[in-house]
């Protein structure tokens, strides 16, 4: 069951989108910058991170699926600034809840919810056919819950779930500009994730609430991405990356496409 | 001018430079910290800058991630499954004679969820699960531990008591322990009060598990010795030395005993020695109190000394009696603080000698119970241990799942401790007796679903 904040911060994160694909590509400027370009199009991007919940001694992973429509405003000396917005599918497969009074281990499939998303990419200098620019990412997901019946017990019994995680990243872009059409870039980028996921369990009249947190898990990730202008209205924009961790490697994977106006 | 394969060559190496550069810096951890530990502490980085973190373990899946288990509907013919198995494209099938099942690879990329859903959506397949993992249950090496404690771990069989008596026992009529010592044995900071006829402090299998000599209050001293049997026995279900080379297991392998003495030298006692014994156990750090005795009338004085326990933060729990009426002793027959046990048998069939009423809550084993008892009692040249029936015997089960559940939640109040342990029971009478009733209550106690983790699907 959805709960009703969940699903106004989904219509206020459409409203949002909706605005910005709305400015007038060349002529509206946002906090007093001009707006030259505005591209709009739809993204996936797959993300997964190997945390230790606060209080757990076990690492557990966080893996999400994205589905995106995203705009991004163009604005001068090559600033560009996106912002997504879309559903999100959440695995916490391995999460325990051992404080309730009868533990739970979450062993479902993803929890569906909603996901806002800001980027923005600055460049710094340009060295002969390089260029240096800074990255800056923020994903917030929410409004994932649910309710699973609690069977097999001597009275009927239900858990309510709900979660939500913001991811922040930040670091250098190094892009290769010598193909022109084509811009091959590699990131090195210091990554941020902040999770919660509240469980409250009901057995007849024994009732127990559990809230598990990743504060501040940080990590870095190397990443390689294209950016390649199909035409000159349809960009495809890739990356791929990992983010190593004692004893693995998490990964990142994100495609799309934008039409620019 | 530079050639375009001169170019590429270059930018890969400036790639490379601008990754080991990345590398060294924004991690900013493991090749310094080696560096700075080699050469001194004196150079070790500040303080605020240290970060602790827990010992990380990965948790081991489940389930096999590339394999899942399915069975066709009974009318579906085998060679149609074999070919439609086929046709989804999976890398392996191989089939388990005899039940029909269908142990299957999925594919490459495919997620065992995936595979799942995919072949549910299919009107021909009855069932299709995941590939659990299977571990070794804990089981303790105790000697008697296999053959004779049909309660924690019934494997079913002829239970070989004596030759006149050799009960035919039903695999699974059990507490379900093997499976819930997986996820703990208790912690030696959880301390079971035996309120009872004393405990034998020589016994080998109780010896290291007193936390005192306890206190005798038929004798008004400090050596809570037993001189009848009763209580070492009651002991010894329900924390024995566990997985010692020796003699049995107890329920809560590790938690330790209080020895509380309120009988005399012929086991009967008054009100005032077990009202004492409670109230005494409960100020000396008891956690969970077990009372395998009890009597026939109620007394408001002994329901304070059952309050105050529970105020205090003590499981008390009592043995229902052994009458075969409907009369619950007291003090287990005082619902609000107390668990009342009844006694199950070896078929998971409610002991005919067991007393019930509305005050019962819970049943677990308490026919021809293995326990020890002191090498005085049982003669020279016996071992000193005896199989014991009553719904004594059941008591401590509960109250050694009590104190399990303490050491593992320690933040659970005393009434959801209770709640815990009833909720949790399997209902062993069902069929006659559906859902709570006045024999079973709420059934035998199932330690493993108080204490593993329930998942969610």
């Amino acid at each position: 069951m959805r709960d009703g904040r969940g699903g106004i911060r989904g219509v206020l994160a459409s409203l949002a989108l909706g605005a910005a694909i709305g400015l007038a590509p060349a002529q509206a400027s946002v906090a007093g910058l001009k707006v030259e370009s505005l591209a709009a199009g739809l993204f996936y991007e797959n993300l997964s991170r190997t945390v230790v919940w606060k209080g757990d001694t076990a690492s557990s992973k966080i893996q999400a699926s994205l589905i995106t429509a995203r705009a991004e405003l163009g604005f001068g000396k090559g600033v560009v600034v996106g912002l997504s917005a879309g559903l999100a599918l959440t695995d916490f497969k391995g999460l325990t809840f051992t404080s309730l009074p009868v533990s739970l281990q979450y062993d479902a499939p993803p929890l569906k919810g909603f996901c806002l998303g800001a980027e923005a990419v600055a460049p710094l200098v340009k060295l002969s056919e390089f260029e240096i620019s800074g990255t800056g990412r923020v994903v917030y997901s929410f409004g994932m819950s649910k309710t699973w019946p609690l069977e097999g017990f001597a009275v009927e019994g239900k858990a309510a779930g709900n979660s939500s995680w913001v991811e922040a990243s930040l670091g250098p872009r190094v892009s290769y500009l010598f193909f022109g059409r084509v811009l091959p870039y590699l990131e090195v980028s210091a990554r941020w994730l902040g999770a919660g996921f509240e469980m409250t369990e009901t057995l007849g009249d024994l009732a127990g609430t559990e809230t598990k947190r990743v504060r501040g898990d940080f990590s870095f990730s190397v990443t390689l991405g294209v950016d390649a202008t199909v035409t000159d209205r349809v960009a495809i924009k890739a990356r791929g990356g990992i983010l190593p961790f004692a004893g693995g490697v998490d990964s990142l994977l994100s495609l799309g496409v934008l039409y620019k106006f | 001018m530079t050639t375009p394969s001169g170019r590429i060559a270059r930018a890969v190496t400036a790639l490379l430079i601008v990754l080991c550069a990345g590398l060294g810096t924004s991690d900013g951890s493991l090749p310094r910290r080696q560096l700075k530990r080699a050469v001194g502490p004196s150079l070790r980085p500040p303080a605020g800058l240290r970060v602790e973190r827990p010992r990380i373990r990965r948790r081991a899946p489940l389930y096999a991630p590339d394999r899942v288990l399915v069975r066709f509907r009974p009318d579906v013919d085998e060679t149609y499954a074999d070919g439609l198995l086929r046709s989804y494209g999976f890398p392996a099938v191989r089939r388990i004679p005899g039940i029909g099942v269908y142990s299957v690879r999925t594919a490459a990329g495919v997620s065992v969820t995936e595979t799942l859903a995919m072949l549910r959506r299919n009107g021909d397949i009855e069932l299709a699960r995941p590939d659990y993992r299977a571990r070794l249950a804990d089981v303790p090496n105790d000697p008697y531990f296999l053959n004779y404690q049909y309660n924690l771990r019934n494997r079913g069989g002829i239970l070989d008591i004596s030759p006149d008596i050799q009960p035919q026992t039903t695999a699974g009529a059990d507490i379900k322990a093997t499976t819930a010592w997986d996820v703990t044995k208790g912690g030696a900071e959880t301390i079971i009060a035996i309120v009872d006829t004393g405990v034998d402090r020589t016994h080998p299998e109780l010896v290291s598990k007193l936390v005192s000599s306890g206190h005798d209050f038929a004798n008004n001293d400090d050596d809570a010795t037993d001189d009848v049997w009763h209580g070492t026995h009651v002991a010894g279900i329900a924390a024995a030395d566990t997985n010692n080379a020796e003699g049995i297991a107890g329920v809560a392998w590790n938690c330790r005993i209080l020895p509380v003495k309120v009988t005399d030298a012929t086991g009967d006692g008054f009100y005032s020695w077990i009202i004492d014994g409670i109230i005494w156990a409960a100020d000396h750090g008891a956690d969970v109190i077990n009372v395998s005795l009890g009597g026939n009338y109620p007394d408001p004085f002994l329901e304070d000394a059952c309050k105050y326990a529970h105020d205090k933060g003590a499981v008390v729990v009592a043995a229902a009696g052994n009458d075969g009426i409907a009369l619950v002793l007291y003090p287990a027959a005082y619902d609000a603080y107390v668990l009342a046990v009844a006694a199950s048998d070896y078929n998971d069939e409610i002991a005919d000698f067991s007393s019930f009423g509305p005050e019962v809550d819970v049943a677990a084993p308490g026919v021809w119970i293995l326990a020890p008892a002191p090498q005085w009692y049982v003669g020279d040249g016996f071992l000193p241990y005896l199989f014991g029936s009553g719904t004594s015997m059941a008591a401590p089960h509960v109250a050694g799942l009590a104190a399990l559940i303490k050491s593992v939640k320690p933040d659970l109040s005393v009434d959801d401790i209770m709640k815990l342990i009833r909720y949790t029971a399997d209902d062993i009478n069902k069929t006659a007796h559906p859902g709570r009733d006045d024999y079973a209550g709420y059934g035998r106690i199932n330690m493993t679903r108080a204490l593993a983790p329930y998942i969610l699907k």
